[in-house]
């Protein structure tokens, strides 16, 4: 292999990449709208959620003569921003209103709410169907969007919790979590990574596959391979150059999720950059693997579901490889971007190093070098 | 094998595509500096022995010498020069680019791709349009792009597959001046051609049909043998004789 030869494959690539707009567009713009477009789609909180409180409780009179009600201290603790609250007397026209979709919970609190808790020092709790005991919060709502019912019903156990809190009531068992990793991280902070991975992945193989029918269809492949360029300096030149632009997505991206969705960075932006690059390798060899298959660029179009589908379920891009079924996960260990995925995620988030991260790398190098020599041997394969 | 006196040499050559036959036993030999031109209809051949030759295509059967090598010899890919039917080019990079592109694959140095740049785009005669993207020229112009990015590694032996075709008369006239003064630096041409009137100004014409030579020669000897007066009729005549 001749490093000059090589180098030459991929200032070609570059120059190829400068002289035309709509590709420099495709490579440095994609990531950013991709980031915008989850960005906004993951960073939102579940709110404006239309709750109706009814409240039978009329709280209970102090011997100094003041009006102790526990239900409205818990109403003023609840979430406004998760809830558009509304207050009605009449239960069955609250429900109706439910039933009607203009309001997706009643939260009702019984009769002598205040009192029995005083009297018998019971936490309040919530319920869905009433037993008729006093100190029951029941919560009547519209639990076919799960987020948020969750988020209802979490407002909801918060107030309560905060509520006894200051009035000295300690719950008999309490949960204390101490973040180890990922202290005030959102789920956006999880998604980054993620994102990062993906984009990077799709767009390279896309490209590297487009590129190259075009280098089969134009007849310049045919050309090169007789002239002193050899294949694996074909296939490396391509791997360097996308290599290279696969970090400056990641860079676009990233500075994107920083400035703009103010996710936390713990850890070194370089060590993920150069996951990324592994990455973007082995996708531009399976892109070139993938034009072996395709005779225009037309039919190559044809694969993009079956490049995007795969990784966007089985890599752990959206939702933990924990979430996938247990009969899935091994196809899971076979795409490469989970393994990248997991890397940058670890690195990002809990400030990983190499020490730590290690099996990803070299999952990926193996994967590089697996793809790279197929790439190169699918080239050779066509002087048939 | 005579391999000092050839520059090419085949023998019983053949090459089946499935079940097409694209090669019969071709025996070919071309000597070095000849201007060597391959006649024939499409389909013939003429594609299939010069990208074997070239060594992009694997050969059945019989033997091929490329400059003295037993084929396919990647050690003597810098001194071919290959220009395809196809124009392959990068339609992306300008005139000037995809020939720094050849130049450096082909490992010239800097200086000295500059100068051939500059000699083969006045041959070329596209000065003036050195900086234009490949996509938006007409196709004479990108098939003489495409023959001067096979020229620009000064190659021995010159593969031309149809480096004529919608080259206006004028500049193809230039061509065939340009073609018979690389002769005289004793550089060997293997064309393929559509136009048989220009294939008179080649040294040696063979004709070839279903895959193998059914004729070869000087031009003024193929017309006397045959008894016609153009290359054309020679052709038919041949190939009429063949069939019985």
């Amino acid at each position: 292999m001749n490093l000059s030869r090589t180098l030459t494959v991929t200032k070609r690539v570059f120059k190829d990449v400068k002289n035309d707009k709509r590709t420099i567009a495709l490579i440095l713009i994609a990531p950013i709208f991709a980031m915008f477009v989850f960005g906004l789609a993951f960073s939102g909180n579940v709110e404006d959620v239309n709750t109706i409180i009814v409240n039978h409780d009329s709280g209970i009179i102090l011997p100094n003569g003041e009006n102790q009600s526990v239900s409205n201290k818990i109403i003023s603790n609840l979430n406004t921003s998760v809830m558009n609250i509304e207050y009605m007397d009449s239960e069955d026209a609250a429900v109706q209103k439910v039933v009607d979709g203009k309001a997706y919970a009643v939260i009702i609190f019984p009769e002598n709410f205040t009192g029995t808790i005083y009297e018998t020092a019971i936490t309040p709790s919530i319920t869905g169907n009433s037993s008729g005991s006093n100190t029951e919060i029941t919560i009547k709502d519209d639990e076919s969007i799960v987020n948020i019912k969750n988020a209802i019903d979490g407002s909801v156990a918060d107030a309560i919790t905060t509520t006894m809190e200051d009035q000295g009531v300690n719950p008999p068992v309490k949960i204390n979590s101490y973040p180890i990793y990922g202290q005030n991280a959102q789920f956006i902070d999880f998604v980054v990574p993620g994102i990062m991975g993906f984009i990077v992945y799709l767009l390279t193989t896309l490209l590297t596959l487009l590129a190259f029918v075009g280098e089969r269809t134009s007849g310049t492949l045919e050309r090169l391979l007789s002239t002193p360029l050899r294949e694996s300096e074909m296939v490396g030149g391509y791997a360097i150059a996308f290599g290279i632009i696969g970090t400056i997505q990641a860079a676009f991206l990233l500075l994107v999720a920083v400035l703009v969705f103010k996710i936390t960075v713990i850890g070194n932006v370089f060590l993920a950059f150069i996951v990324v690059a592994l990455l973007a390798i082995v996708s531009q060899a399976l892109g070139i693997l993938l034009s072996n298959l395709a005779k225009t660029e037309g039919q190559a179009v044809q694969f993009v579901p079956f490049i995007i589908l795969p990784v966007f379920l089985l890599s752990g891009v959206f939702w933990p490889i924990q979430a996938i079924p247990v009969w899935l996960r091994p196809l899971s260990y076979l795409v490469p971007p989970t393994y990248a995925v997991d890397a940058c995620r670890a690195v990002l988030l809990k400030g990983w190093g190499l020490t730590k991260i290690w099996p990803d790398i070299l999952a990926l190098i193996v994967f590089a070098v697996l793809f790279l020599l197929l790439a190169t041997l699918s080239l050779k394969r066509r002087k048939d | 094998m005579e391999n000092e006196e050839y520059v090419i040499c085949t023998s019983k050559l053949t090459k089946k595509f499935g079940d097409f036959t694209a090669l019969d036993n071709l025996d070919l030999k071309i000597r070095k500096g000849e201007v060597y031109g391959l006649l024939g209809p499409n389909g013939a051949g003429k594609t299939t022995t010069i990208r074997l030759l070239c060594g992009l295509v694997k050969y059945g059967s019989g033997e091929a010498f490329v400059l003295g090598s037993k084929i396919p010899d990647h050690s003597i890919s810098d001194k071919i020069g290959y220009m395809p039917q196809e124009t392959a080019l990068y339609k992306g990079l300008s005139v000037k680019q995809n020939m720094e592109f050849f130049g450096e694959i082909y490992g010239l140095s800097k200086a000295r791709i500059d100068e051939r740049i500059s000699e083969l785009l006045k041959f070329i005669d596209l000065e003036k349009w050195k900086e234009e993207l490949i996509i938006n020229l007409s196709g004479g112009m990108k098939h003489r792009v495409s023959l001067a990015c096979a020229l620009i590694h000064e190659p021995e032996l010159l593969f031309l597959d149809e480096p004529t075709v919608g080259v206006d008369p004028e500049l193809r006239v230039t061509f065939w001046e340009y073609f018979n003064n690389l002769k005289q630096n004793n550089i060997t041409i293997l064309i393929t051609t559509h136009y048989m009137d220009e294939a008179k100004h080649c040294d040696r014409i063979g004709f070839m049909k279903s895959g193998s030579l059914i004729a070869e020669g000087e031009p003024k000897e193929i017309l006397k043998i045959s008894g016609k007066t153009s290359l054309e009729d020679a052709f038919l005549e041949f190939s009429r004789q063949v069939k019985k």
